[in-house]
């Protein structure tokens, strides 16, 4: 079979298997055998008819060819099993006289085998000339390449942050795995498909457009965007898109590699937590204003160098300005009472000087000219300029302070009641005293009358009656001199007093009482008890006070004798103070505050104002009055008092 | 002839009383016992032959209202005269309701206390 060939301009010719008969074409021909022995690739001439015609040393070594393979068709050589298609492509060389290249793999080696068309002198194409480049090193790093590639590939899929690399026009050039899912599409259909045609437009932010224009213009920084409603597969979603510039040696093209990272779950989070904060603020705020308006107490804030003044809903109520309008010093003093006017002047013109901290109470003059008094605290701070600051806060005290006065009213007239009540008691006291010695007196006197009266009479008896008489008579005025002590005071007087003296006072006038009630007193009164400053009217009833719960409380004792115990001692406080013990009833440790509560009373016929009336008396002379179970029987109540740096003066 | 005369015991915590009431009963003719307290006079051998009772109302310890009735209790019918430093109008009608004789208020007179003695004799 003869393949008619093309006819081909230049070359070379007179390449021959064997010797001619032109000596110098014969050199040549040796010259270039030698030539192309020399050359390290091997090459196979393959005739128009398709059988090897010749082939260089490297081939012999090489392909492993012997001069028996001269005129076999390559198909029958086994080095050529790895090229089935080599006749055909070798006429398609020939036809078109243009070259063609294959892949050919001949044991571990790789090659690239160049079919080029062979013309003879004529430059008629009749057979080809197969050139073996080893090509097996770059086949290697080729194939290392590709696996670096896959490796690669295979760990950004894994990445589960979206990924997308942009070319220069901001087109898709290829993503990740995590990237076609987010939005639900394939490589191929994105492709070259611009950014911003994903979801939904939502990336068609200027602010993102020109970063990412200037990120491939340069390889400056990237500032994170916040892309909000971005339509993907899992509906409307926040993402941050943050880029990096990518640049290829040896390339001049730039790309960008996008990452987005989907932040809608914290978002909804941050949202829920707004909500809740904002929700938590409006309780909180809710709270004060309830606390103010419960505690009549407004705020304010004073920053002085503007006059800005922020008050609370409270303190626009308390000053009964319509709320949420300006308040001003001009304003505020417009309710000030006219007799506060200069303090409240004086305290601005030297809180306004840098002053301090500052408390005043002033009165307020309303519209309808009722007064209310309220009490200011401030506190001097600087706001986060430096600025001079006052905030403090307002409270209404009117009600409080009506109710003190009622309160203060009430107990002084309790105390009337009460001061009118234990004088009956001790006027009945008083007068058992009295007619005990008036008895003896008017006894002996009739005595000595009879005495005298008979025949001879009794002079000796009548002497004795008469001295017996003097000293009833003696006796009971005593007790008239007692009687004094008690009723001379009308107003409450401060004076130095010893209270062991008041005391036996009183447990001489109502010693036949707490007989009657079978009491028996011991007195344990301090020695060089040091004098106390005070009303000894009062002290006394106080005094009697005691005295009277504690035999009252023993009144149902069977069991054992009523012992009551009054001692006065100075204390560790170095106080005076006098205790009453008795061994009754006792006191439930949770009541005890509420004896002394007005009112209150555990008694059938009491009236519930003897202890708070002596808590009230106490107090007033700087005192204390207290009560205690004892760890027996009976309860134990005691006061105690400041004591006088003054001396008794009689 | 052996007059005898009739013994009146007085009980009273008031020392003064004690005093001065003896010699006064002792002028009017009367034997006299003075004790200090109900459990003195309960106690000592004068009960039963006591005639009169003067006795005090308030008293440490047993008063003389709950000593009538231990009295009435143990069955000793002795005519009582209370006397009392204490004025009180209620006292006075409950005592006799209750069986005294006479109530006196402190002071008394030596012819209040007289007659009072005298209707005690009758009574006993």
């Amino acid at each position: 079979m003869t393949t008619q060939g093309a006819t081909l301009s230049g070359g070379w010719t007179g390449f021959q298997g064997v010797n001619g008969d032109d000596p110098a074409a014969n050199t040549a021909n040796t010259d270039l055998i030698n030539i192309l022995d020399t050359v390290a690739v091997p090459i196979v001439v393959v005739r128009g008819d398709f059988v090897v015609a010749c082939f260089n040393r490297a081939a012999a070594d090489v392909l492993d060819l012997s001069p028996s393979d001269i005129g076999r068709a390559p198909r029958e050589i086994s080095v050529f099993a790895g090229l089935p298609r080599l006749e055909q492509q070798c006429s398609q060389v020939i036809i078109s006289g243009v070259d063609s290249r294959i892949d050919f793999r001949e044991a571990d080696k790789w090659f690239v085998v160049r079919i080029s068309p062979y013309t003879k002198g004529d430059r008629q194409v009749n057979g080809t000339v197969l050139t073996f480049t080893n090509v097996t090193p770059f086949r290697a790093s080729l194939d290392h390449a590709i696996y670096e590639r896959e490796c690669t590939k295979a760990i950004i899929n894994t990445v589960a942050d979206p990924l997308v690399v942009l070319d220069a026009d901001q087109r898709i050039q290829s993503g990740n795995r995590a990237f076609y899912k987010m939005f639900g599409v394939s490589r191929d259909e994105t492709q070259g498909v611009p950014l911003n045609d994903l979801g939904n437009g939502a990336f068609e932010l200027a602010p993102l457009r020109e970063q990412l224009k200037e990120i491939l213009a340069d390889s400056h920084g990237f500032q994170s965007v916040e892309v909000p409603h971005v339509v993907t597969a899992k509906g409307q979603r926040t993402l941050i898109l943050d880029a990096h510039p990518l640049s290829f040696p040896g390339h001049s093209e730039r790309r960008v590699l996008v990452i987005f990272q989907d932040i809608t779950a914290r978002k909804q989070a941050e949202a829920a937590k707004d909500l809740r904060s904002e929700e938590e603020l409006r309780r909180s705020e809710a709270f004060l204003a309830e606390g103010q308006r419960l505690s009549l107490t407004g705020s304010f804030c004073w920053k002085v160098a503007t006059d800005d003044i922020t008050w609370s809903e409270q303190l626009y109520r308390i000053f009964e300005f319509e709320p949420g309008t300006p308040v001003t010093i001009e304003r505020i003093n417009t309710r000030v009472h006219p007799e506060d006017l200069p303090t409240m002047n004086e305290s601005i013109a030297w809180a306004r000087a840098g002053g301090a901290d500052f408390e005043y109470s002033l009165r307020l003059l309303m519209a309808d000219d009722s007064v209310k008094y309220v009490n200011a605290i401030a506190h001097r701070s600087r706001d986060a300029g430096g600025q001079l600051e006052y905030m403090g806060a307002v409270q209404d005290e009117t009600q409080r302070r009506m109710s003190e006065e009622a309160l203060a009213k009430a107990r002084s007239e309790l105390t009337k009641v009460a001061r009118i009540t234990s004088l009956g008691v001790l006027t009945a006291a008083i007068a058992h005293e009295v007619n005990q010695p008036l008895s003896g007196i008017v006894t002996n006197a009739s005595t000595c009358l009879r005495m005298l009266d008979v025949d001879p009479a009794n002079l000796d008896g009548a002497r004795e009656t008469a001295r017996r008489t003097i000293r009833d008579g003696n006796r009971a005025s005593e007790v008239i001199t007692r009687l004094r002590a008690l009723f001379s005071k009308k107003e409450f007087t401060l004076e130095p007093l010893d209270l062991n003296e008041a005391t036996r006072e009183v447990i001489a006038l109502s010693l036949s009482e707490l007989q009657r009630n079978r009491v028996i007193v011991h007195s344990e009164l301090a020695d060089d008890l040091p004098p106390v400053r005070g009303d000894r009217v009062e002290l006394q009833q106080v005094i009697l006070n005691l005295l009277r719960n504690a035999s009252d409380a023993m009144v149902g004792v069977e069991d054992r004798p009523r012992q009551l115990t009054i001692r006065t001692e100075l204390d560790e406080e170095d106080r005076v103070s006098l205790t009453v013990h008795d061994v009754g009833v006792g006191l439930e440790p949770q009541t005890v505050e509420q004896l002394f509560a007005a009112f209150y009373t555990t008694k059938a016929d009491g009236m519930g104002i003897g202890l708070s009336v002596s808590r009230s008396i106490i107090e007033s002379h700087h005192g204390r009055l207290w009560a205690a179970p004892n760890d027996g029987p009976g309860a134990t109540f005691s006061f105690s008092l400041p004591r006088s740096s003054e001396a008794v003066t009689s | 002839m052996t007059i005898t005369r009739s013994l009146v015991s007085v009980v009273d915590d008031d020392e003064s009383v004690r005093e001065s009431l003896p010699d006064l009963l002792n002028e009017m003719g009367f034997a006299v016992q003075v004790f200090s307290s109900a459990d003195e006079f309960l106690t000592s051998d004068f009960v039963r032959l006591t005639k009169i009772l003067i006795l005090d109302i308030a008293m440490p310890g047993m008063s003389g209202p709950e000593l009538q009735e231990e009295l009435k209790r143990r069955g000793r019918r002795i005519p009582i005269v209370f006397i009392t430093a204490k004025k009180d109008d209620t006292v006075r009608p409950s005592l006799i309701a209750r069986g005294a004789v006479e109530c006196l208020f402190k002071p008394f007179s030596d012819t209040a206390l007289l007659s009072a003695l005298n209707a005690a004799l009758r009574v006993a």
